[in-house]
């Protein structure tokens, strides 16, 4: 726990919370002050707005600790701020609250506007007022009662009296030139090559493709791909668990940035030997973020010059949580960087280098989510041995 | 939800800052919170210990240099949008400021918080490869590295960062007054993280030119040929044809929704800083 003091509404205030609670929290659960809401808890909806040292802030993604010594100012440190006062007023004229779940944030938020932006044009306050959703949809009367306030007199008198924008520019002429950039490492490239034909997966479901060659005969590489514990040992971040001739459980963990999630979950393998094809399907779920994820993988062992060529595809979903965070075709670049951590490793097994360690880091630095990946590598990892 | 339990130190330095970040193999950088504070309500993100470098006022300073801007990594969004026209010879920082997010989030994320986040479809990891901006760092021994923006995001959540490697500023060359710039993003909703975008800066009077691709997650793409002949013949050069080559030689084998998305906010970009 620790201890730390804000000044709220203009009262000094003391308390004693873990670093994980939230401005929100303390300001709802120790200090009773309920009039800031918590809607989505991820900094989406707006109804958490309040003031930090006068500049609107999110309370439910601002850690307490981090506020110490602040001044903090909530819904009930308005009633004598006379651009409030003028906003209250015209909510009520405009109908601009319904359900009033949205109102403190709309209001810390429309007041901000109005000292910002002097005779905001309805269309600017609208823009301005993105971050704050309204499940109402009352925007109409919201927009028309910031609007008016923005160009009335109360918002005038308030932004002649407030500093000039602080400006800290320290203007130097003589300051010290930068060092020569010097580039450490090329662009990471992407390891393997893109699949020629992307295919078309199923709706909802994501399809991803990727290949590489080993420098062995297929049907030592097709040896190994069915080697259970070796695939295993050779993904990074996998841990087998249990396997048999045709299913596989294991758990897969993953680090992107500051993300990590352990998937667990099973598949079951079919595979034909003589023509090196296989197929895997599996499910599996974090259960710290809430994710859910699935996948079917085919994959084949095919001669290529110097060797044999891995054509893998992977049609995976992932719900939950990380499905909200996933955009950009970031599970498939996570994707791409596992399978090329992967062929990299089976490469060097194959070549009778020192086994890669049981459980390499997961996607070392680098990795962060995907869920799905590591469901589709799971499903490799259910290969039953020969 | 609420976040996971973690430790937390707020640090008075950047010697401290280090030191905890190497004492602890969980330990991870706060700056403004803004990305990684979702993160951790979601339990996404569950760091052992948070290092709190949102009140070291040495990572504040704007510095107006004779060529450039230097502008510190714990230099907020809004204190961006606000300068806005002061920023001579980099205005477009001030407009991409003003258009990350919402107000209440730019009050408190950073500049620097950002580009070591690596978010592929976040502004400034696209903007900063676009002016050809340099991002400073503070090394393990205490020493400074720079690197330039283009190599320093190296993809999705991923840079050069090393663990205990600090950003502490990104400079930002200035650019003549003949130089034009265009800047566009499509979000599905105001404020949310863009599907595609697209950034141009055109400095004919320094003979540079860059035309630059975001919200992928290979990181920011550049389109020298392209950038070149607009510098050279204009928006004449930037015809969709074009750049519907360029985009495919860039990125083979894109959905054709994507595709044309991806052309027309690089075509966007380019008409704006060509008007």
């Amino acid at each position: 726990m620790t201890v730390l003091t804000l000044t709220v509404n203009g009262e000094p205030v003391t308390v004693d919370v873990a670093p994980r609670t939230s401005l929100a929290d303390v300001l709802r659960e120790h200090l009773r002050l309920t009039g800031t809401h918590l809607g989505c808890e991820h900094g989406v909806c707006g109804a958490c707005t309040v003031l930090i040292d006068d500049a609107p802030v999110r309370a439910c993604i601002t850690l307490a600790v981090t506020c110490d010594g602040q001044s903090v100012r909530t819904i009930e440190g308005f009633s004598d701020d006379p651009v409030m006062a003028e906003l209250r007023t015209a909510f009520s004229r405009e109908h601009a609250l319904q359900c009033g779940f949205c109102t403190p944030g709309m209001l810390i938020a429309g007041r901000d506007i109005a000292l910002r932006m002097p005779c905001a044009a309805p269309e600017t306050v609208r823009h301005e007022l993105s971050g704050n959703l309204c499940r109402c949809t009352g925007y109409a009367g919201i927009v028309r009662a910031v609007t008016t306030v923005a160009a009335g007199e109360a918002a005038a008198t308030a932004r002649a009296e407030m500093p000039t924008i602080d400006a800290p520019v320290i203007l130097s002429s003589d300051a010290a030139p930068l060092a020569t950039p010097a580039p450490r490492s090329a662009p990471q490239s992407s390891g393997t090559p893109a699949s020629a034909s992307p295919g078309v997966a199923p709706a909802g479901v994501t399809r991803f493709e990727e290949q590489f060659v080993i420098a062995r005969p297929p049907a030592a590489v097709w040896a190994a791909l069915t080697d259970f514990p070796m695939v295993a040992a050779c993904v990074p971040g996998a841990e087998l668990i249990e396997h048999g001739d045709s299913h596989v459980r294991g758990r897969l963990h993953v680090a992107v940035g500051p993300v990590k999630a352990a998937f667990a979950g099973s598949a079951k393998v079919e595979r034909d030997d003589a023509r090196r094809i296989g197929r895997v399907q599996g499910a599996g779920s974090d259960a710290a973020s809430g994710s859910r994820s699935r996948a079917d993988a085919t994959f084949r062992v095919e001669e290529a010059p110097g060797g044999s060529r891995v054509v893998l595809v992977v049609d995976y979903a992932l719900q939950g949580t990380l499905a909200q965070v996933s955009r950009s075709g970031v599970a498939q670049e996570i994707g791409r960087r596992l399978v090329a951590t992967f062929a990299a490793n089976l490469d060097a097994a194959l070549a009778g280098e020192a086994a890669p360690p049981p459980q390499a880091a997961a996607l070392d630095a680098k990795a962060l989510l995907w869920a799905s990946l590591k469901a589709w590598l799971r499903r490799l990892l259910k290969r039953p041995p020969p | 939800m609420k976040a996971a339990a973690f430790d937390y130190v707020r640090v008075r330095d950047l010697d401290e800052a280090q030191a905890a970040l190497a004492r602890s193999e969980g330990a991870k950088l706060l700056a403004g919170g803004q990305s990684l504070g979702p993160m951790l309500n979601l339990r996404l993100a569950r760091p052992a210990l948070l290092v709190d470098i949102s009140r070291l006022d040495a990572l504040k300073t704007i510095t107006e240099m004779p060529d450039a801007w230097r502008i510190g990594a714990g230099v907020t969004h809004a204190r961006l949008e606000d300068l806005g026209e002061r920023l001579t010879g980099a205005r477009l920082v001030g407009t991409v400021a003003r258009g990350i997010a919402y107000r209440s989030v730019r009050t408190r994320g950073t500049i620097g918080g950002s580009i070591a986040h690596a978010d592929p479809a976040a502004d400034w990891p696209l903007a900063l490869v676009a002016l050809g901006a340099t991002v400073e760092i503070r090394t393990a021994g205490g020493g400074t590295r720079a690197q330039a923006a283009e190599t320093f995001v190296r993809g999705a959540f991923t840079t050069d960062l090393a663990a205990d490697e600090i950003v502490t500023a990104v400079v930002v060359p200035k650019r003549s007054a003949a130089a034009r710039t265009g800047y566009f993003k499509f979000c599905r909703k105001a404020g949310e993280y863009p599907l595609v975008s697209a950034a141009v800066v055109l400095d004919p009077d320094r003979d540079a030119a860059r035309i630059v691709m975001g919200a992928l997650p290979t990181g920011p793409r550049d389109f020298p040929g392209l950038a070149a002949a607009v510098l050279r013949d204009g928006a004449a050069a930037a015809s969709e044809g074009a750049i519907e080559r360029a985009v495919d030689d860039a990125l083979p084998g894109l959905d054709p929704v994507e595709r044309r998305m991806r052309a027309s906010a690089v075509r966007r970009a380019v008409l704006e800083a060509c008007a």
